[in-house]
């Protein structure tokens, strides 16, 4: 069947106003194979591998994007968790690496190269344990490097030693940073359940089974949905709005597959997954806040917020299903506080509050996500966050996560400007309660039950 | 590229003798081995590929041309005659004027096109700004793979 100048004319308008983008092309990248005896060693392995496999992965994309007409906002790489490609060195050797990850990252042209990372969800090595001390000076030192650490998951449980030490590490991350509002935090996630084949920043990774190389895709298209949501009548009852939902998510991640498919064959490496995650930015017109109030919601906050983002997501997942084969990462709605026009204007209100938030995640891809709180925030407070995200992830079976930017000096209702995709992070105010006691007990939080499903 | 040797070709043509099986007439083994020994000598080697053009499996190479902007007299001339220019094959085209504004979709078939792609792109882009006119151009490719099921 021909298509009609009417299709032409969607997908145009899709792109042209309603912001549809695929939102990053990422490369997987094994650095397994770079092992050495020295740190020189295995930094010049790192460096050529990564120089040599994604030489022409911008140039490719660039030429991708050009032909068909649809933009791919970032082009990114993510490695093996550098604790499993160089286990057992020390913090500053682990410093020394992510410059190398960041050289090769700023040479290639790419924003964001993920991957310093470790699994620790049941226990840590020693080199795990260097690599999460190494965070705050590495993630200060670096541009373009980010780090995310699993620390529980619905099968071993929460490993409560890594979440104190989690708390601690943010903290420091921020002090670090504190001439640049604690960035280096917007490049730190703390994980529940995390998924090995996540394209998007700064919890992507390439998990230990993928392929040596893989190309995976994540797409954007908030406006696009939001625009199905606005034309529904008022009066249209859920079944019909999440059909429509369903259909424009289906066209979003068909033109992710097929521009994932494309760059990938032109590199001569396999296409790995389309990520189908929401990802908002702060352009007005992009935000998956404004879809929830679309739907009938004074605003995100509202009672009801969080069954409409359940609803949200659910009816993506099926349409993104039924065009894809292979979606893997997050695949979910993001609800980063300053990514998210809608979210940004809400907070300022205090239409929406932390803990509706935390409500939300248990129905959505993520967790706490670029969240500014209060520089004088205690470790403690961030670790118990952390920790009741994980709760809600591996009793969920779902992927958790926490991103919060305790800004040094900042308090509550003052406003942090990143730029960029970033955007701009309200100061959100948090429990000041004494939680201590709790997470200091440290050792294995057990796993639930319905971890043991088989 | 991969040098054959007499043994490769010998062992490429066992292949296809079990292969075609009952089917194996002297022309169809060289055609099978024909086919076999131009995949192994177009292979390219690991590390050394470079961004080639983009493939277009058995579609040919077609472009949608989607052009907007306020009517005036030319528009049309001016478009078709860039891509006549190019040497590019017009297979279909649609417009729509609605008051004053002007919306035409070509499709374009251009693998007998003198230029590559970027190259017809710009000059049909820079023709369309002379007219105040907003060009896109992108491959079929992208809008089958979003509205056919």
């Amino acid at each position: 069947m021909p298509i009609a100048l009417e299709e032409i004319l969607e997908t145009i308008r899709m792109t042209e106003v309603e912001h549809f983008d695929i939102r990053t092309v990422t490369m997987g990248i094994n650095l397994k194979d770079c092992s050495s005896d020295s740190l020189a060693g295995l930094k010049k392995n790192i460096y050529d591998k990564i120089m040599r496999v994604a030489s022409e992965h911008v140039a490719t994309a660039r030429k991708v994007e050009s032909e068909f007409g649809i933009s791919i906002a970032n082009k990114r790489i993510s490695v093996t968790p550098v604790s499993i490609a160089a286990d057992g060195f020390y913090a500053e050797d682990y410093v020394e690496i992510a410059q190398v990850l960041d050289k090769a990252a700023d040479e290639l042209g790419v924003d964001y190269l993920g991957g310093f990372s470790a699994l620790v969800q049941k226990g840590f090595t020693m080199g795990e344990r260097n690599l999460i001390q190494a965070i705050p000076e590495a993630l200060s030192q670096t541009k373009h490097v980010c780090s995310s650490i699993n620390v529980a998951s619905s099968k071993a449980g929460i490993n409560m030693d890594a979440v104190r030490l989690m708390g601690e590490i943010v903290k420091q991350t921020a002090e670090k940073t504190a001439d640049r509002d604690a960035i280096g935090c917007a490049k730190l996630v703390v994980f529940a359940n995390v998924p090995e084949d996540n394209p998007f920043i700064a919890g992507a990774f390439h998990g230990v089974s993928e392929p040596d190389v893989v190309i995976n895709v994540g797409i954007s298209g908030p406006g696009v949905i939001l625009r199905a949501v606005r034309e529904a009548p008022q009066n249209m009852n859920f079944a019909e709005l999440s059909d429509r939902i369903r259909r424009m998510a289906f066209k979003i991640t068909r033109a992710g597959e097929f521009i994932g498919r494309t760059v990938a064959a032109l590199q001569n490496v396999p296409f790995g997954i389309v990520d189908i995650s929401l990802a908002p930015t702060p352009m007005p017109g992009d935000s998956v806040a404004d879809i929830l109030k679309a739907m009938g919601l004074e605003d995100v906050g509202a009672s009801g917020t969080t069954a409409a983002l359940a609803l949200l997501n659910d009816s993506v997942k099926r349409g993104g299903l039924m065009a894809s084969s292979h979606v893997g990462g997050m695949s979910g709605a993001f609800i980063p506080v300053s990514e998210d026009d809608g979210m940004i204007k809400a907070a300022q209100k205090g239409h929406i509050t932390i803990d509706k938030l935390e409500a939300m995640t248990s129905v959505c891809s993520v967790g706490l996500d670029m969240i500014a709180i209060p520089g004088d925030t205690p470790a403690s407070v961030i670790a118990g966050m952390i920790a009741d995200e994980c709760a809600i992830g591996i009793s969920n079976n779902k992927t958790t996560a926490v991103r919060v930017i305790p800004v040094p000096g900042k308090k509550v209702g003052d406003v942090v400007d990143y730029g960029g995709l970033l955007g701009l992070a309200p100061v959100m105010p948090v429990s000041s309660l004494n939680n201590a006691m709790f997470i200091n007990r440290g050792g294995r939080f057990p796993a639930p039950t319905r971890g043991v499903n088989n | 590229m991969a040098e054959l040797s007499e043994q490769d070709i010998r062992r490429l043509t066992e292949e296809a003798l079990k292969q075609l099986g009952a089917e194996a007439t002297p022309q169809n083994v060289e055609k099978v081995v024909r086919q076999a020994v131009h995949r192994v000598e177009t292979e390219v080697p690991a590390g050394t590929q470079q961004v080639q053009p983009i493939p277009q499996p058995g579609k040919g190479n077609r472009i949608i041309i989607t052009a907007f902007g306020k009517n005036q007299i030319g528009i049309l001339a001016a478009l078709t005659g860039v891509l006549a220019e190019n040497r590019c094959d017009i297979i279909d085209l649609s417009q729509k004027v609605l008051q004053e504004f002007f919306t035409i979709m070509l499709l374009v078939d251009i693998s007998g096109c003198s230029k590559d792609f970027e190259a017809i792109k710009e000059a049909v882009v820079r023709e369309g700004e002379k007219l105040d006119l907003k060009v896109i151009i992108q491959h079929e490719e992208i809008f089958n793979a979003m509205h056919r099921v």
